[in-house]
């Protein structure tokens, strides 16, 4: 996965290096927003009441 | 075969990086997004009751009758009073909002909505994250008989003192912030107050509970009561 990647990021090595850091934290920045605080209060942490709301 | 061991390593390797992730997201970020949603309230009640005693509407109910000429509902969601806890350290103090919804805990401490107004009769619940969401009541088992618990609507000062706790009880217990709550060891109607949060710490199979009773008010003119002074 990984290498096909690569192998299709156009340019010299140093180009795809960038592009690659940018692809990451962009996967990062998306995780952080919107895909944890999704499947955050599935876990129990979230359940401090006592009448389960 | 050289795919495969390529494709199962490939993914081993993200999917330890997502755990690693949400570890740090879940441990970490949270906390950092609470602390800032956290003052940011903090801030807003503050401006907000500043404004207030710029423009006085009335004269200031006398400290026996802490009732307010015509109180505002608490509105959903949002911020109305801070609360205070010296044994949780000197500097440790949280909004509270009223609701106790996924997303409004996240931001302070929730009001269960339908329990009694701060200072009133009756029993003012409020919940908080034990862990997670800046970790407000994470040493909750450290709290004593005795212990004050100090609120702020903006116009008077709450001294709550704890009578009994922590306790440890069921999810489903919703008896303990009924008005009189039985387990407590109150037998008459009063002006109580009781904490709530999850226990054990990173668990949700039990919820630890304090009960206290409201002490003394005083006016914000007056300073803060003396709980709150060094």
């Amino acid at each position: 996965m990984y290498g096909w990647i690569w192998r299709h990021l156009p340019g010299n090595v140093w180009v795809k290096a960038l592009i690659s850091l940018v692809l990451a934290l962009a996967v990062v920045y998306i995780l952080f927003q919107y895909v944890f605080p999704w499947a955050e209060p599935l876990l129990p942490f979230n359940d401090v009441t006592v009448d389960n709301q | 075969m050289r795919v495969i061991v390529r494709s199962v390593s490939e993914l081993c390797i993200t999917v330890g990086a997502l755990i690693v992730l949400f570890v740090v997201y879940v441990l970490f970020w949270t906390g950092v997004k609470a602390d800032h949603t956290m003052s940011d309230q903090v801030h807003q009640l503050q401006s907000q009751w500043s404004r207030q005693t710029a423009h006085p509407k009335a004269s200031p109910a006398p400290a026996a009758s802490p009732v307010p000429a015509k109180p505002a509902a608490y509105k959903d969601g949002k911020p109305f009073a801070i609360m205070y806890i010296p044994r949780l350290g000197f500097t440790w103090n949280k909004p509270v909002l009223e609701d106790t919804d996924v997303s409004t805990l996240k931001k302070g401490l929730g009001h269960y909505a339908g329990t009694a107004r701060l200072g009133q009769v009756g029993n003012f619940a409020v919940a908080g994250h034990r862990r997670t969401y800046g970790n407000p009541f994470v040493n909750f088992p450290e709290l004593r008989v005795g212990d004050a618990v100090v609120l702020t609507d903006g116009t008077t000062w709450f001294t709550y003192r704890i009578d009994k706790g922590p306790y440890k009880t069921v999810p489903t217990d919703i008896e303990v912030i009924a008005p009189v709550p039985r387990k407590s060891g109150y037998t008459a109607s009063g002006r109580y107050l009781t904490l709530t949060t999850c226990d054990p710490e990173w668990g949700h199979s039990h919820r630890l509970i304090v009960w206290a009773h409201l002490d003394s008010t005083q006016p914000v003119e007056a300073g803060r009561p003396a709980a709150l002074r060094r």
